[in-house]
């Protein structure tokens, strides 16, 4: 197991995985804030949570309900 | 000067809270990433999802840094200029048609400051994002394929930057000009467009503000012509303060078009 945690290039993950988790905390953040989104709330935290990477910035353009 | 600096407040405050200084400089950060990754990878994302007959064999392409700073640069250009341009052509247009605009345009402020004051906070999302995608980028390039030279590489940006200026004040002009509909054409058609006839004839002219991008890369290659590189460097700078006077009298033509 440590063997094969360590073979992972971290310095080639990491940033990526650090990326994708700002994304998702900000856009489930945001959700929790917001008033009404574009369709239904709990659809987003499917999508934000489910679909990596592109899940929460489908969200931001066009989840949020500008008023 | 001080209703400029108030109205700056208002508008970086506005981009904050909706977020906008966070995800925009990510998706940039991401598809910087994505190009040195992919290209780096690619032997075994094809073994792995190619489905490539026996025997089969390529040669992968000899690539320096530079090719890959103009990879995502190229992805900077599509997508990251869509997300960019997307979440600001509204700012203007958006306010007139939902009635905010009212409240503001019946203080004795003048529209200079106020177009201004959406400009500067635009360029400043736009710089912080590429400033993202540049450090991603040149990251990845950097632990899978080698170095840059400072110097050139803060060079290519900063030219970068003055294309993202010159974006901005099309995105911004066509918001003053526009509904948000039309305004959302316009800058896409003048943006892309621009790009796809620059590279279809654009072998015919060496002076253009849609080649600025790539110019910043040649710097770094060091094949750059230096007085192509100055005129249009000088053009783009002299079309985006024509195009930002343009804006500001459109705003103030416009005004009347608030919803009240």
């Amino acid at each position: 197991m440590m063997e094969e945690l360590s073979a992972v290039p971290w310095a080639v993950i990491a940033p990526l995985l650090v990326v994708q988790f700002i994304l998702v905390i900000v856009a489930l953040v945001d959700l929790r804030k917001i008033h009404a989104t574009n369709g239904p709330k709990i659809l987003w935290v499917f999508i934000i949570l489910f679909v990596s990477l592109f899940g929460p910035i489908a969200y931001f353009i066009v989840g949020r309900k500008q008023s | 000067m001080s209703e400029f600096n108030v109205l700056l407040q208002k508008e970086f405050r506005e981009a904050w809270r909706s977020w906008k200084f966070l995800w925009i400089p990510l998706v940039f950060a991401l598809f910087g990433m994505s190009d040195p990754l992919t290209n780096y990878y690619m032997m075994d994302i094809l073994n792995a999802v190619g489905n490539l007959p026996e025997g089969f064999d390529i040669t992968m392409p000899n690539l320096v840094p530079a090719d890959l700073l103009q990879a995502s640069i190229g992805q900077f250009q599509l997508i990251g200029l869509l997300v960019l341009i997307a979440s600001f052509v509204g700012s203007i247009s958006k306010e007139r048609a939902n009635g905010m605009a009212t409240l503001l345009y019946i203080r004795p402020i003048s529209f200079a400051s106020y177009f201004m004051s959406k400009y500067v906070v635009m360029s400043a999302v736009g710089l912080v994002s590429i400033a993202a995608g540049f450090t991603a980028s040149v990251y990845y390039t950097f632990i899978l394929y080698g170095k840059f030279e400072v110097t050139m590489l803060l060079a290519a940006f900063a030219t970068y930057f003055v294309w993202l200026l010159f974006v901005s004040a099309i995105t911004l002009l066509m918001s003053a000009a526009f509904k948000t509909g039309v305004a959302t054409a316009g800058a896409f058609i003048i943006i892309f467009g621009g790009q796809i006839v620059d590279a279809i004839v654009g072998v015919f002219w060496t002076v253009s503000p849609w080649k600025l991008p790539v110019y910043g890369v040649q710097l770094i290659r060091g094949t750059m012509e230096m007085p192509d590189y100055w005129w249009s460097m000088a053009l783009t700078v002299v079309l985006l303060l024509i195009f930002i006077v343009i804006g500001i009298y459109a705003m103030k033509k416009n005004a009347a078009m608030a919803k009240i």
